[in-house]
């Protein structure tokens, strides 16, 4: 009883021992993202500075004008846009009287995005069915999994046209393409969670009586949660890469891969715009993975997170 | 031995066990063991690293099977006894599940027997109570310490309310404090229950403490080398500790334990 309540007390002496006004976890987040996103976009516009194009005053925010010594092909305003022409293409319509590329992006976004999130699950459940079977079937295990491997190491590129010729052009054949790059990291992970418990559990199980079902859900299934949500935050980022990949031989145009398709065609008359779009695409991906990790914390909230010598 | 197979709750006839048979790293682990166990006893198992004394206890819970002899628990065979759900089990490691609350954990067997919900709760309360948890029902195990956490595992193995308790070295890991006051905790359970122990140890003083009767084993191959029959008075507590009968029954078993060491039949 004492060990628990003094070990919590002496945690928060030592806290406001050494810092007196700690701030908050989100905000210190925050603020490392910044650190890091200004340090990024010093490096950019400083490449720009040394071996860029000439700096026109009336095209950059401080009105500056300036010569960079150098002309490095790669730092070139077609190459590597300035970062404020970048944001301000946001604001800018995407095509004459059209609205601004940032609505464009938007509406995209959550076109990709549920494309994504169907295909997610879809290769989510695949994924964990798959590795339960491998987990309790050795046979399918040994004979099965090499097949499974060697489904990752085909291009999605050369399978997402056949997908699109056998589903037809739409967001199911999308969703597909994006379950397939989602589906196997699930595989694995849950295979190495149901067998992640100690053998003194299951010998504990047994001494209960407890039946196969029992076993995988009351045991096997909660141990590898942590395992499974691993896969699932490499998955919710892979389905985006898969749902927009998807889009490009299916001729979908309302999703970030019609956009890029777009944009890059374009590339040479406002190279901004796929930029802007990429960086939507990014968006959209921390976003899933931000939803995944949210989900993890909620459901594994009970758990402690450091190793203990007596949890499992 | 006893006659009447009714009145023995573990019976062991002619028992061996070999694991890896027919194989280059065949392994005579127990050897002609001979055991019964009569209602109500504290038995405890002693002897070398290696003598078998865990597998003999996960025989009489049917998690290894026997080469050779027959198991008997409450009469029946050892498989029959553990799909009845006769016992109740402790290991060294408490074994609880982190994504349950200590609650929880406890009443796991009973759920595993289809016991209904408030049912399981009532009991696993008050079992919590009898292993002085009560106010931990909510925390989850990492909150807890060693000691706690394997009194909140013996609650779980007495949930069923088996006739027989298996104990594998549950103590082992523990400072030798908390294993005495665990040990006296264990001691007025037994009385409390009546349930029959089954308990494997490296300890002679525990042994002797908590025990009616003490079998040492020899070095493997694994035999019942001797057994010595503790008469201490009950309940015990701090002043057993000090009867002559204890320092007695200390020296009996360290003496046959010294001979356990070069030991062959």
């Amino acid at each position: 009883m004492d060990a628990v309540t003094g070990k919590q007390t002496q945690i928060r002496k030592t806290q406001t021992r050494f810092s007196l006004r700690p701030l908050p976890h989100p905000v210190r987040q925050a603020l490392s993202l910044l650190v890091v996103f200004i340090l990024l976009a010093l490096i950019w516009e400083g490449v720009k500075w040394i071996g860029g194009d000439m700096w026109r005053p009336e095209s950059n925010p401080f009105g500056i004008s300036h010569d960079p010594p150098f002309r490095f092909k790669i730092a070139s305003d077609l190459n590597l846009p300035h970062l404020w022409d970048i944001f301000e293409a946001f604001g800018n319509a995407s095509r004459r009287n059209g609205p601004p590329l940032i609505a464009v992006l938007f509406d995209a976004s959550v076109f990709t995005f549920r494309e994504a999130v169907v295909g997610f699950l879809l290769g989510g459940l695949l994924g964990f069915i798959l590795g339960t079977l491998f987990a309790h079937v050795t046979l399918l295990n040994r004979g099965c999994m090499p097949y499974v491997v060697a489904s990752q190491t085909i291009p999605i590129l050369a399978i997402a046209p056949m997908v699109v010729i056998w589903l037809k052009a739409g967001w199911v054949s999308v969703a597909v393409i994006a379950a397939y790059l989602t589906f196997f990291p699930v595989t694995i992970n849950t295979l190495r969670g149901l067998r992640s418990p100690d053998p003194t559990a299951l010998e504990m199980m047994r001494a209960y009586a407890a039946s196969r079902w029992d076993v995988m859900w009351k045991l096997r299934f909660p141990a590898a949660l942590p395992y499974i949500f691993t896969a699932l935050k490499i998955s919710a980022t892979a389905s985006i890469v898969g749902a927009i990949i998807g889009e490009l031989p299916s001729g979908i145009r309302g999703g970030l891969g019609g956009a890029i398709l777009n944009f890059n065609s374009y590339y040479i008359s406002g190279p901004s715009r796929l930029w802007a779009t990429i960086i939507a695409s990014a968006v959209v991906g921390i976003a899933f993975y931000l939803l995944v990790t949210a989900v993890e914390a909620y459901i594994l909230r009970n758990r402690q997170v450091a190793g203990d010598a007596g949890k499992l | 031995m006893i006659e009447d197979l009714q009145t023995a709750v573990v019976r062991l006839d002619d028992v061996d066990k070999v694991f890896n048979q027919g194989t280059g790293n065949e392994t005579v682990a127990l050897k002609n063991i001979d055991l019964d166990v009569r209602p109500g006893e504290f038995v405890s198992i002693i002897g070398p690293s290696g003598c078998g004394k865990s597998t003999l206890l996960r025989l009489v819970g049917d998690l290894v099977q026997p080469t050779q002899g027959e198991v008997l628990v409450n009469g029946k065979p050892a498989r029959q006894a553990r799909l009845d759900q006769d016992y109740g089990i402790v290991f060294q490691a408490p074994v609880l599940f982190e994504w349950r609350s200590i609650i929880n954990n406890v009443q796991l067997p009973l759920e595993l027997r289809g016991v209904k919900k408030a049912q399981r709760t009532a009991r696993a309360r008050e079992l919590l109570g009898m292993v002085e948890l009560s106010g931990f029902e909510q925390h989850y195990p990492w909150q807890l310490s060693g000691g706690m956490q394997q009194r909140a595992s013996i609650a779980r193995a007495l949930a069923i309310q088996p006739e027989l308790l298996l104990m594998d070295e549950p103590f082992g890991a523990l400072d030798e404090m908390t294993r005495e006051r665990m040990n006296m905790e264990l001691h007025n359970i037994w009385r409390r229950t009546e349930t029959t122990v089954l308990f494997v140890t490296h300890s002679i003083a525990e042994a002797v403490f908590l025990s009616t009767r003490i079998l040492v084993m020899s070095a493997r191959p694994g035999q019942i080398m001797h057994v010595v029959d503790v008469d201490l008075p009950v309940p015990r507590g701090e002043h057993t500790r000090e009867e002559t009968a204890y320092f007695e029954a200390e020296t009996e078993v360290r003496e046959w334990l010294r001979k356990a060491k070069g030991y062959r039949a």
